[in-house]
């Protein structure tokens, strides 16, 4: 984990898009695909619209093997589970108890279609955007600046908390603690790994609030930013459009299903 | 009730809150290199919650989520949750579950009813039978207790060692750990049912093809594997904040 997430850098359209207007179309692609009739369109929408604007961002390889390695854990589930346990309906073919059914194979493809939206779109946006650009735009969209700070904050300190926690690990094994055996021993070794993470980082917070406060965190006066993040007439107009989609596409997928 | 929440967002408690999601992950961390079968991926929201409030609490798993989903999408969809579990963590706290010492016999009937419960949901669930129509009957409690009654006395027992042993003096923040699992457990089933076909591409995986090839609908497989694994695991992480809350300085807690 490192502070600029998933980020690719890489001069493109995409990347220069206003962070705000890839939040939106996020929510947008995954609303449309969990919404919209059609046991294919997450499929269609990745084919059709986040591969093409893969292509433009110019992440399309980087794009293609992350959401391959998130959504194969899956894959193999879905196609196991939904194949191999459907019950009722009609077998591919049978060997002994094993006996697949084409019903359950066709929810395990109608399923993955899903799945493989859901994270080739977040995938996109992280890869196209930086964690930083986008707390600026949350703050001058109104978002609090407390919920900016916890963010950065947080993508800022989990690598040294991730690597403190396997400090710890090492030194309780040099004091002979066992990490390994059988499940009782291991279970046994997390608290003495738990305690020291949690109640070491608990006394940071005095500190890092006096810091903050210092810096006059609850001034409450407009904060202004040393980067200027690029915006459009055109993306401010294309937002809004989304935003009503965003909202008509929920209330239509609700009303097709009642 | 806005003053409250305002009340509860001290630059402590901002402060306190991208600590805690570091913590979640750094415990997530730890917890895979151990190789154990629990996730305890909530500890530092149940902290919060417990330490600051409801409100914080909810503010910080679903900050939580959210921010895990810029590297593991699988994570964003859940963010409701991961907030309801630090919601329900914060309430816990405000009862005292996490200062307060339980005698040892209520961990006792915390646990004999708890493993008692879960076996009644899990035994109903499998001799559950559905017509052509696609109604689902269950059968009668009476039917079940002539039975499996070895099973269910098996099954108070063992809860009641659960209680005794691993539970201790922590008997009531154990117990809203459970509760906060069932609620965690129902919540979740329909969006891993509908967005992720019902897996998460990992080990529980197995219990949902169990309770499929027992004859459940997926998502009744999903509610099914939630409610197996999901309170023992939110049990075991509001036990371990009780213990970490425990051991702080008291200037530390009585704010």
């Amino acid at each position: 984990m490192n502070a600029l997430g998933m980020y690719v850098a890489r001069e493109s359209g995409l990347h220069s898009l206003h962070p705000l207007t890839k939040v939106l179309l996020t929510l947008l692609f995954i609303t449309a695909g969990l919404t919209l009739p059609g046991n294919w369109t997450g499929y269609f929408i990745v084919a059709f619209i986040v591969f093409p604007l893969a292509f433009w961002g110019r992440v399309v390889s980087n794009l293609f093997s992350a959401t391959w390695k998130v959504s194969l854990p899956f894959a193999i589930s879905v196609i196991l589970i939904h194949g191999f346990f459907w019950g009722e309906g009609t077998p591919v073919f049978e060997v002994g108890i094993l006996s697949p059914k084409w019903e359950g194979a066709i929810f395990a493809a109608i399923s993955m279609g899903r799945i493989i939206l859901v994270m080739s779109v977040f995938l996109l946006f992280s890869m196209t955007t930086r964690p930083d650009a986008l707390m600026i735009t949350l703050k001058q969209a109104g978002v609090p600046s407390s919920i900016a700070y916890i963010i950065v904050t947080t993508l800022q300190i989990a690598p040294s908390f991730q690597r403190k926690a396997l400090t710890i690990l090492d030194a309780q094994r040099s004091r002979g603690l066992e990490t390994e055996g059988n499940l009782y021993i291991r279970a046994k070794a997390l608290i003495p790994l738990i305690l020291p993470l949690v109640l070491g980082s608990l006394m940071e917070v005095e500190e890092r609030a006096i810091a903050i406060e210092a810096r006059g965190f609850n001034s409450g006066k407009k904060e202004t930013s040393l980067i200027e993040i690029p915006d459009t007439p055109l993306q401010k107009n294309i937002r809004r459009i989304v935003i009503f989609s965003i909202f008509g596409l929920i209330v239509l997928g609700v009303l097709w299903r009642l | 009730m806005f003053e409250n929440i305002k009340k509860e967002f001290t630059t402590r408690t901002l402060v306190l809150i991208p600590i805690a999601i570091a913590i979640n992950i750094a415990i997530g961390e730890l917890v895979v290199r151990l190789k154990l079968p629990v996730y305890l991926d909530s500890i530092g929201t149940v902290l919060v919650g417990a330490i600051a409030g409801p409100w914080a609490g909810a503010l910080t798993g679903g900050l939580a989520n959210l921010i895990w989903g810029l590297f593991n999408p699988f994570a964003a969809p859940f963010f409701y949750v991961a907030a309801a579990i630090g919601l329900m963590a914060g309430f816990a706290g405000k009862r005292g579950a996490f200062q307060n010492e339980t005698p040892r016999w209520v961990s006792v009937v915390v646990g004999a009813v708890f493993v008692f419960s879960l076996t009644l949901f899990i035994l109903a669930f499998i001799n559950a039978s559905t017509d052509e129509t696609g109604y689902t009957s269950y059968p009668s409690m009476s039917q079940l207790f002539s039975q499996y009654l070895g099973i269910f006395i098996f099954a108070i027992l063992a809860g009641a060692a659960i209680g005794y042993f691993l539970l201790q003096k922590g008997g009531y923040a154990g117990m809203w750990g459970l509760i906060t699992g069932i609620v965690a457990a129902i919540i979740s089933a329909p969006t891993a049912a509908y967005v992720f076909g019902g897996v998460t591409g990992s080990g529980t995986d197995l219990l949902v093809a169990a309770f499929r090839a027992s004859g459940g609908g997926i998502l009744a497989s999903v509610l099914a594997q939630g409610s197996v694994s999901d309170p023992f695991d939110k049990m075991l992480s509001f036990m371990v904040v009780w213990l970490i809350i425990r051991s702080l300085p008291a200037r530390f807690t009585s704010r």
